[in-house]
């Protein structure tokens, strides 16, 4: 104890003194002296800094553990908030993402394409690099069937869509019934190069004899 | 002081053990963290399965009775409130909540998450119109536990190939069944100190995360899929059938790019399903496939060297052989066809004559028909390892009886499967490599990789050589004036094909009754890359042969499948392989 309450620094200079007379007993007498001088000075003044010292690591530590303590739960009060947010946020997510399986699913996308008048293309037919046509693409020989039910039932039902995407095919079947619709189904066959001919491959649509209707 | 130093003691000493171990059930929770069930998506990443956030609402009963409420119809009124939330029925909500001597009730599954909080907010609404009357809230006893929900966004789209998720959360059948292991995941573990439903910060706790399920990647097509599936259930519905399938396949990977059926299930909605349309009946029915099976009789033909496709054979109306007296479908004068044309007209009597070339007795031409057609996988397992899945009957050649040993050639007198059938035509299409049909395409696990499923078995069957050779005979079947299949001309393109029109063994008398059609075959003929094979189970309205009811299903689907895929026309002509022959030559 009350070694190691001496300053460090008296011992240090014990030992460079211990050091300096390296021998004789004069000088092994002084030493003695001198030791016996050194803690009996140190004592009383030491204690009051220490004991302060103390104290005030006691109190800081006391002060930085409340501190923590409610940081940390402060952290967990934002944590279950941002949780809490996390799950809702989530949800929406799912929410929007069935909204949006449910637009792109391939039934809703046939229903829609007939509805801005889209019939199913027929034979495929690609264009060359060098302007020649493979395949016949003529023939979409049953398109004339499908449209007719397309005027009849647009004006009623879409007026949205005729307005965004197919202006020119839909008030135009009344009077041409037979001829617009096949160069609408036509024209996106052939013009295209062989790596668009066919759009996205969910927009041709199939079945032409039974309408989805 | 003396007690209170002994009862010190006790409790510090003596029940130390006891009373720590209770405090710590109080403090520390234990619950399992569910692992998210993996996605199904299709070739192209198109969602056919999904996993979404779920609440089950459950209930309290002795929290609705008037004690607690201070009302005395709460049930009642509770359901009331939340029969039109959970699109219930108030009577049942009712019974459920007046079990007072209960303290569960379910009154939901499977709810979303939007359900919930209507039902949070008006909990919480109620909550506070009770504090300021004084009252209890009809809604207190209300709860939700977490669980999750199977989707599937495309409704009867492939619900065959996906099968459906039990109540469990284990795969009911399917893929969902097949590969539950790996779309499961693992539940992982937290352990922690708790304190008023909080986490204590320092007190240390212990996670195992879960291992979220691998997404799965299907070599289907959901568009080839949707169309494949409208096409053969319109027909299936027409011709009052039992059932029909339609299955395509990428005749040089072997991937299966649609495998429909009809009827099909919804199953987001398992309960409305008839329980008979569950599974995948072109995997799991086995039935005689017919003359589409002629082609493995014409491979073997031309491979042995028994004949060549300009060999000529003389078909008389009616043939005596074993114990029957074998016909054709249709009666006609004695034919002079050549081996094309016995494809051509799909006769059975001119197969059987063909056939009988192969051995120089007709026990030795069995066994070589036989090991030909489990070259080309019939009788064996397809490979896909489908739960459930038929290998179909090929009996041993000893075992053919005196009658099989003649209708094997042209397709009756053994079964097979949808894929196993298309399989064939695959294999012709691909220069005679049989390549092992595949559904799978891989996996996404939970670190983001891919990892592609094993490359399927490859076996040559047949010379490259007489894979063209057929080829070109079947195309005689489309494009011959007198062939079967002309309605499954696509303008512009070569395409081969055969028609099928078996007589069908009726699964519950064990008897033939009804017919099977089916047409099958590839296209562009020259340069295949799609084979497509469909079939029709007892039709009985209307036409029943495979020519008329199968051949525009195929038509269909196979032009669709030629755009999606992008596969133009080569512009060849066509091979015009002689279909008769003059009597006099």
């Amino acid at each position: 104890m009350s070694r190691a309450s001496q300053p460090p620094g008296g011992t240090a200079r014990a030992r460079a003194l211990l050091g300096r007379p390296a021998a004789g007993d004069a000088g092994r007498s002084r030493l003695g002296r001198l030791l016996h001088l050194l803690p009996g000075g140190g004592r009383p003044a030491a204690r009051t800094p220490f004991v302060l010292l103390v104290v005030l690591l006691l109190g800081g530590g006391l002060i930085v553990l409340l501190l923590l303590n409610s940081s940390l739960n402060e952290g967990s009060f934002r944590l279950s908030e941002l949780k809490r947010k996390t799950t809702e946020l989530t949800d929406e997510q799912q929410d929007l993402q069935r909204e949006v399986d449910g637009y792109s699913a391939p039934d809703e996308l046939e229903r829609r394409a007939r509805e801005l008048g889209m019939v199913p293309g027929g034979n495929p037919a690609f264009l060359a690099p060098d302007g020649m046509i493979r395949g016949n693409p003529g023939a979409p020989a049953k398109a004339p069937v499908v449209p007719k039910p397309v005027p009849a039932k647009s004006p009623a039902a879409s007026p949205k869509p005729a307005a965004s995407r197919a202006p020119a095919g839909s008030p135009a079947p009344t009077t041409t019934a037979a001829t617009t619709p096949p160069p609408a189904g036509a024209r996106s066959a052939p013009a295209a190069q062989p790596s668009a001919s066919v759009p996205p491959p969910a927009t041709p649509v199939p079945t032409p004899s039974t309408a989805g209707r | 002081m003396l007690v209170f130093v002994g009862r010190l003691l006790q409790v510090q000493a003596v029940d130390a053990g006891a009373y720590a171990a209770k405090a710590e059930k109080n403090r520390v929770i234990r619950t399992t963290l569910a692992a998210e069930r993996g996605g199904i998506t299709d070739r192209n990443g198109s969602e056919l399965a999904i996993s979404v956030d779920a609440y089950d609402v459950t209930a309290d009963p002795s929290l609705f009775t008037p004690k607690h409420t201070k009302v005395e119809d709460a049930p009642e009124q509770a359901a009331a409130l939340l029969a039109p939330i959970l699109g219930g029925d108030a009577a049942t909500l009712t019974k459920k909540l007046k079990k007072a001597d209960s303290r569960y009730a379910l009154l939901a599954r499977r709810q979303t998450p939007q359900v919930w909080k209507q039902i949070k907010d008006l909990k919480a609404t109620l909550a506070e119109k009770a504090q300021k009357a004084g009252t209890g809230s009809v809604l207190a006893g209300v709860f939700q536990e977490p669980s999750s929900k199977r989707l599937y966004p495309n409704g009867d789209l492939g619900a065959g190939i996906l099968g459906w998720v039990n109540a469990e959360g284990k795969g009911g059948g399917g893929i969902e069944a097949m590969l539950n292991e790996e779309l499961a995941g693992q539940d992982g573990r937290i352990t922690y100190a708790q304190s008023g439903g909080r986490r204590v910060p320092t007190a240390g706790g212990n996670e195992k995360p879960a291992v979220p399920g691998s997404d799965i990647e299907l070599t289907i097509d959901r568009d080839i899929q949707w169309t494949a599936q409208k096409a053969i259930d319109a027909q299936v519905r027409k011709s009052k059938a039992d059932r029909g399938y339609v299955v395509v396949q990428d005749t040089k990977t072997g991937e299966l790019l649609a495998l429909a059926n009809a009827p099909g299930f919804d199953p987001n909605d398992l309960g409305k399903a008839d329980p008979s349309h569950l599974g995948n009946a072109a995997l799991h029915d086995a039935f005689e496939p017919g003359s589409t099976t002629k082609l493995a009789s014409m491979a073997a033909v031309l491979e042995e060297n028994a004949a060549t496709p300009g060999t000529h054979v003389t078909v008389p109306n009616r043939l005596h052989r074993g114990d029957r007296l074998f016909k054709d479908d249709v009666d006609h004068p004695t034919w002079y066809l050549t081996l094309t044309g016995v494809l051509a007209k799909s006769s059975n009597i001119g197969t059987i004559l063909a056939t009988q070339q192969l051995g120089k007795t007709q026990a030795e031409a069995n066994k070589v028909l036989h090991s030909y057609l489990r070259k080309f996988g019939f009788g064996r397992p397809t490979g896909l390892g489908f739960p459930g899945e038929t290998s179909g009957i090929l009996h041993k050649p000893d075992d053919w009886s005196t009658s099989t040993q003649y209708t094997v050639p042209f397709g009756q007198g053994f079964s097979v499967n949808a894929v196993q059938a298309v399989s064939l035509y695959s294999t012709v299409a691909n220069g005679g490599v049989r390549v092992e049909p595949s559904l799978v395409r891989g996996s996404k696990g939970a670190d983001g990789k891919f990892a592609p499923s094993e490359k399927p078995k490859q076996s040559r069957v047949v010379s490259e050589k007489t894979a063209q050779t057929l080829s070109k005979m079947l195309q005689a079947v489309v494009d011959d004036e007198g062939g079967t299949g002309r309605k499954a001309e696509i303008d512009g393109y070569r395409v081969a094909g055969k028609t099928g029109t078996a007589n069908r063994v009726d699964p519950e008398t064990g008897r033939y009754k009804g017919y099977t059609s089916s047409f099958a075959g590839f296209a562009p003929a020259d340069k295949p890359r799609i084979a497509v094979y469909c079939a029709v189970q007892n039709p009985t309205k209307g036409d029943y042969f495979g020519g008329q009811l199968c051949a525009p299903i195929y038509k269909q689907v196979m032009e669709f499948a030629l755009k999606t895929l992008q596969v133009p026309p080569t512009g060849a002509k066509a091979p015009g392989l002689p279909v008769t022959f003059d009597k006099e030559d």
